[in-house]
């Protein structure tokens, strides 16, 4: 018994040793970058998160806070058609945050926004204002968004990262928390070292490629996204795609529909505001797609529910669809993104930073590039 | 209860720190008992799906004890055969669905295992190699040893029985750190080796078995890759699952044996197998082989006809061993694909040991072109075989074999042979003349460098889990 126990603390010991010189190795290489109230999300590949989804569900302590907050959530084109520095440049009396993560579908804009008021009190919420960027990509249900045979059926990237490093676990009904939001500081700092090492096995595998490929990732950067276009090939194959995997034939997922409604309800009724934007896309594809019209619909009947609420407000900016603004059948490019922030920012000066809605109602009007609705 | 999850660290260690406080047999039995109950009831949701089960257990101990007293063939004979229809209708076989099946849902896990040690106690306690009468409780602590419930290795009860809760086993400082050595590789191989191949894999097979208009080359390609991909992931899941079990037994007094021997080395399909599932190979050819020449002998007792009986019996032999696996037809084709590797390689044997002469025969194979070709084609056969196993639906399987044609299969059986040939010829030259300084090994041998290697593995061990989306399971739990 004495050998067994020796030999468990001897390896215990050596373990702990390990962990915590990675872990002070983690501080020396990645410094906590003190942040208040706010992060650019988008980038995380900077950060020792690495993804959007991990940042996300890893670093939204920062958010626990009570002042002012524009919080984007949707999918990529909401993650790269707003540029959180632009915003934030016009908009002084709130901190913004770009929550987007890469093929969120309603759900999973559903669980950021949970996970947002995870961490702070009910109190600090009537500070928040969510803007909900979609389009009809986003309304497939779960279960056929999330199927690829390395997951799961139906889990998605944030619920990836919630059972990743076991502060969720498992349960039928979905996942259930292990480790306290309140605690979620600490639990971060106790996976240091495992993230660095995460880390630089990343930054290993983008070495490798680029000996071999001569790039670091498959991703193109913004000025390829800026050159790109699409052929008549390219338009059909992602035609074939978005066919394929919305799951239904011609039409979106009214769960996800409901999913959205519920969202906005509960917001609303919690004293939070909600900038719900119709996300444009190139004019072949929105014209092509049997799916949009659909989803037009939807979104004019979620908008009409909210008809009326001094906290909502939809905004549409369905004039910007001109093929040469797009990298391909859904991203704004770098100089579109920079006039859908402006877009935006003029939208959420008066809603966020006037406590007036008059003001607000007045604000909007004013402005003539873009077309958007204010409920009181 | 997964061998990756937290509940088995924090079970194996309990049992381990509780076994080992009290030198006292009943007490030591007593703890096996309680852990080998406490596993099997972590699979459980509700008591009823246990019944199956330990109604498996009751009949197998009936006729253990029917045989003590009734050595009759007759007895053996009505016994192994009431195990097996009991056996074949809980694991519903797809080809005896008209059997029927129990209206609710049950534990399967273990029952394969389970028949063959219930079977190798039939026969040896009619033979008379197991002479001792053996109580209800060894014989739960033997067939649901938790350490071998799900898959082995399939110790003799002989074996199991020297060391069931012994009063003292010898247990030194270097054994303790061999023993959580063993244990941390095992989680190495099973963590990182085997979930790395499985993730490769799980991105192959969905554009081999789905996509309709491949080129031939990628197509022949992707089969080469995928089923390689799934050799990797199959061995090092069970060898490294191995590991845990073996390095957990060492802790509880239990020499358990071992099941690979460096198989990718062997040089014939029969070697193979030899140094594969050891314990399946040696169970079949006890229980199975041996009886089978036996019985073929006193058949046709012409001398000449011997090895030519032994090619038969290894053909019914490794067919009864694939079948084994599986419970859909695909399964016959692998169990057939297992006999016809074995026969011919037999059939091979005998043929050139008759023409050239033993040592005639002996030079051949021990030239350098015979070596690394035997062996590729050998590894090849083997992973091509495995498809079965990865695609267990007739349907499927017909449609991937009709699509790879003679062709697609054979051109990436020579690519694997070839690979794997030249694999070994390379290793073989290189690895020998590898050596590491002095001053280095005694820094990997000193307590800390020995200690911080371990914990080097478990920090592996730790991101590899984190990175992996779903936690890795055991592949032979299905079998």
């Amino acid at each position: 018994m004495k050998h067994i126990l020796r030999q468990a603390a001897l390896t215990f010991v050596s373990f702990a040793f390990l962990y915590a010189t990675l872990g002070a190795l983690s501080f020396l290489m990645f410094p906590d970058s003190a942040s208040e109230g706010q992060r650019d999300f988008q980038n995380a590949e900077q950060t020792l998160y690495m993804t959007v989804p991990k940042y996300v569900f890893l670093g939204r302590s920062v958010l626990n806070s009570p002042a002012e907050k524009a919080i984007l959530v949707g999918a990529s084109n909401t993650g790269v058609g707003f540029i959180q520095k632009t915003i934030q440049s016009k908009l002084a009396c709130a901190k913004v945050s770009n929550l987007a993560v890469g093929g969120a579908n309603i759900s999973e804009a559903k669980q950021i926004i949970d996970m947002v008021h995870e961490v702070q009190s009910q109190a600090d919420r009537p500070s928040n204002t969510f803007v909900i960027g979609v389009w009809f990509g986003m309304f497939v249900d779960s279960d056929v968004k999330y199927a690829d045979p390395d997951r799961n059926r139906g889990e998605t990237d944030i619920d990836l990262e919630k059972y990743r490093y076991g502060f969720y676990r498992r349960t039928l009904e979905g996942p259930a928390a292990l480790l306290p939001a309140s605690w979620l500081d600490a639990g971060v700092l106790a996976i240091r070292p495992i993230l660095v090492i995460e880390k630089m096995a990343r930054e290993a595998r983008a070495g490798v490629n680029l000996l071999l490929t001569g790039r670091k990732s498959a991703q193109r950067n913004e000025a390829e996204r800026e050159a790109a276009g699409m052929s008549e090939q390219d338009k059909k194959k992602a035609l074939d795609y978005w066919n394929e995997a919305m799951g239904k034939r011609n039409e979106i997922s009214l769960g996800q529909v409901e999913v959205l409604k519920n969202t906005i309800e509960t917001l609303l009724r919690s004293g939070e505001r909600v900038v719900l934007i119709d996300l444009p896309i190139p004019a072949w594809h929105r014209d092509a797609s049997p799916f949009q019209r659909s989803y037009e619909q939807a979104f004019t009947d979620v908008s009409r529910q909210f008809d009326g609420q001094r906290s909502f407000v939809s905004m549409s900016m369905s004039d910007l669809s001109k093929e040469q603004d797009y990298s391909d059948e859904v991203h704004a490019k770098r100089h579109l993104a920079d006039v859908w922030s402006d877009r935006l920012a003029n939208v959420l000066n008066p809603f966020v930073c006037r406590t007036s809605p008059e003001q607000a109602r007045v604000s909007l009007r004013g402005s003539d590039q873009f077309k958007a609705e204010t409920h009181q | 209860m997964s061998l990756t999850s937290p509940l088995f660290f924090a079970f194996l260690a309990a049992v381990v720190v509780a076994y080992n406080i009290s030198a006292s047999v009943p007490y030591r039995r007593t703890v096996l008992g309680l852990a080998n109950a406490f596993f099997i009831g972590s699979y459980l949701t509700d008591i009823i799906q246990a019944l199956p089960l330990l109604g498996f257990l009751l009949l197998g101990y009936v006729c253990v004890r029917v045989l003590e007293v009734w050595k009759a063939a007759v007895a053996l004979g009505l016994g192994v055969l009431s195990v097996l229809v009991c056996y074949v209708f809980l694991k519903r076989f797809s080809f005896f669905e008209d059997l029927g099946h129990l209206p609710f849902p049950y534990l399967m896990i273990g029952l394969s295992y389970i028949l063959f040690r219930i079977l190798h106690m039939m026969v040896d306690v009619r033979s008379g190699d197991l002479s001792e009468r053996i109580g209800p409780l060894a014989f739960f602590r033997y067939t649901c040893n938790f350490l071998c419930f799900v898959s082995g290795p399939i110790q003799r009860y002989q074996d199991f029985r020297a060391t069931d809760g012994v009063a003292a086993f010898d247990l030194d400082s270097a054994k303790v750190y061999d023993a959580f050595a063993r244990i941390i590789t095992g989680y190495v191989k099973f963590v990182i080796v085997a979930a790395t191949a499985e993730y490769g894999f799980s991105f192959l097979k969905p554009q081999l078995l789905q996509a309709a208009d491949l080129p031939v080359l990628k197509l022949y390609g992707l089969y080469a890759a995928a089923a390689s991909l799934y050799t990797v992931y199959l061995y090092y899941n069970f060898s490294g699952y191995m590991d845990i079990v073996i390095g957990s037994g060492i802790l509880l007094g239990q020499e358990l044996p071992e099941n690979f021997d460096r198989p990718f080395s062997a040089r014939t399909f029969l070697e193979f197998w030899q140094r594969w599932h050891m314990t399946l190979s040696q169970w079949f050819k006890f229980y199975l082989f041996n009886p089978l020449v036996m019985l073929l002998m006193s058949w046709f007792p012409a001398p000449a006809l011997t090895a030519y009986l032994g090619v038969l019996a290894f053909f019914v032999t490794f067919l009864v061993m694939g079948v084994w696996h599986g419970t859909t037809a695909v399964f016959v084709i692998y169990g057939l694909l297992m006999g016809a590797g074995a026969s011919v390689n037999k059939l091979w044997q005998v043929a050139w040991t008759g023409r050239l002469g033993k040592k005639r025969y002996r030079a051949l194979t021990d030239r350098t072109a015979y070596i690394y070709f035997s062996r590729g084609i050998t590894i090849a056969y083997f992973v091509l075989a495995l498809t079965c196993l990865w695609v267990p639906e007739l349907s499927d399987f017909d449609r991937l074999i009709g699509r790879l044609g003679l062709t697609g299969i054979l051109g990436p059986f020579l690519a694997i042979g070839g690979a794997f040939a030249l694999f070994w010829f390379v290793t073989d030259r290189i690895v020998p003349h590898l050596t590491t300084p002095t001053f280095l090994l005694s820094i990997r041998d000193s307590l800390i460098g020995r200690n911080l290697s371990l914990a080097s593995k478990m920090m592996a061990i730790v991101v590899i889990t984190t990175l992996l989306h779903k936690s890795p399971d055991f592949v032979y739990k299905a079998f």
